[in-house]
């Protein structure tokens, strides 16, 4: 089952266990420079604001309500990624979930297409609470290449490099809990935490509305092999589609304004404002997909098509950057103060 | 609560207001809701049934009471709520009566789940 709370995704699988809860968020950040340097994470910069489709269903192209799931303002070339968040079982410690993240149905971590059940070579998702947020395609081991919002149709979405077709743009998450008798014997009450975690071109009609998410520049992150065993993970699952508007669509289509545009990272980093590192010795980096580290940035394709797609993407030097670590406390934070 | 549950409730409510304010008055709270006085005292005692919804929403506003409460006490329901119910009769017959022994916490957070579609 999966709720709408606040601009948050509630996925919950009662039928599984009755605390499993794994909340998801997208936020907003600033694009970093597309320059073949690699950068720091950028900061959160609060949360998209999410709606059902369904309340527009008046407004939103036709395809986007056979989609069914939410909608989110972006502005062309404005970055996102995705927080994770999940529950805390009383006594034992936060509930794990296996995540499949596609956008326009390409892998993000694999950039193969969308399949829906769960596989581990390669593997085809990301485990929650152990990566607690995903910036971007997985092009090699220790680096993504940020995801920037581009009108589906242009030629940069992954998913038109990939599959030749500007077909479904958005985001896709599907979510796997993992199996009630597999947490408990896992995560014993009192058990310390850290025992506990270590044993484990084709035109389609929205296109013109529609946003894909591109390659952007290449930042510093893990993603993170499964601790777990394979079969440790409930074949129940939730899935939602997450379209993105572009925001002058999402005006029309919601009569609200959307969020005011980011920051450049420029005008961030003159002001010695934070970026961030994240750290854990614990964890195992996952290889990349040859798939996506072929894939050609925006500014890359930009080049070669005579346009200039990313405006302000002047490369910084950020010297503010602040390391953080896993389970220090509940919270990641993760926060930017513009 | 007795028959005249609706007007006990109105004149308890309006003395105990009139204890502090003098504009609780039987003949000024008439006034504010443009009846006769004899009028509300006869519904106050119960001689007449509870008034029209529109001097019900009056009397609650003079009363600083709960509209849909007087209603519900007057045994109404309000237009605006009937009308949506008669816009989809079926699917709010199943949900109230699906509400029906819910504990007061639980109907308040009824879930709306995200819609799953072909893609």
């Amino acid at each position: 089952m999966i709720e709408l709370r606040r601009d948050s995704l509630v996925f919950s699988f009662p039928e599984v266990h009755p605390q499993a809860q794994l909340s998801v968020n997208f936020q907003r950040t600033l694009r970093i420079p597309d320059d073949g340097q690699e950068y720091p994470l950028p900061p959160g910069l609060g949360t998209f604001p999410l709606v059902h489709v369904d309340d527009f269903g008046k407004t939103v192209p036709s395809g986007w309500l056979e989609h069914g799931g939410v909608l989110l303002p972006m502005y062309q070339s404005e970055a996102l990624w995705i927080l994770f968040h999940s529950s805390y079982v009383d006594e034992r410690g936060q509930y794990p979930f296996a995540v499949q993240v596609a956008a326009g149905k390409i892998n993000a971590v694999t950039g193969e297409t969308w399949s829906a059940g769960l596989e581990r070579r390669p593997q085809n998702y990301v485990v929650a609470p152990q990566q607690p947020w995903l910036d971007g395609y997985c092009v090699r081991k220790g680096q993504i290449r940020q995801f920037v919002a581009m009108p589906l149709g242009a030629g940069y979405s992954a998913e038109e490099q990939i599959s030749g077709k500007a077909e479904y743009g958005g985001l896709q998450i599907s979510v796997f809990p993992m199996k009630a008798e597999e947490f408990k014997r896992r995560f014993p009450r009192w058990a310390k935490r850290r025992e506990s975690v270590d044993s484990c071109l084709m035109l389609s009609e929205a296109a013109d509305k529609s946003m894909g998410l591109a390659p952007g520049g290449l930042m510093k992150q893990e993603i993170f092999e499964d601790r777990f065993a394979f079969e440790d993970w409930d074949t129940t699952h939730s899935r939602c589609f997450v379209h993105i508007a572009n925001s002058l669509v999402w005006r029309s289509i919601t009569g609200a304004n959307p969020p005011t545009p980011p920051p450049t990272s420029k005008e961030y980093t003159k002001y010695g404002y934070p970026w961030f590192d994240y750290y854990d010795d614990d964890s195992v980096p996952l290889p990349g997909a040859d798939v996506l580290a072929q894939l050609q940035s925006v500014a890359e394709l930009g080049k070669k098509k005579g346009d200039v797609p990313l405006p302000e993407n002047e490369s910084v030097s950020p010297s503010n950057v602040k390391v953080i670590r896993p389970r220090k406390s509940k919270e990641q934070v993760r926060e930017g103060v513009f | 609560m007795n028959d005249n549950g609706f007007g006990d409730y109105i004149r308890q409510r309006r003395e105990e207001l009139r204890t502090k304010d003098s504009d609780f008055s039987l003949r000024k709270v008439a006034s504010a809701i443009d009846v006769e006085p004899s009028y509300l005292s006869k519904i106050e005692r119960g001689d007449l049934p509870p008034p029209s919804e529109k001097a019900i929403l009056a009397l609650a506003k003079a009363l600083s009471e709960d509209p849909d409460v007087l209603l519900a006490l007057a045994g109404k329901v309000s237009t605006d709520l009937q009308q949506i119910i008669r816009k989809r009769p079926k699917l709010f017959a199943e949900l109230i009566r699906e509400l029906k022994d819910m504990p007061d916490h639980a109907v308040l957070r009824v879930v709306r789940e995200v819609r799953d579609g072909n893609w």
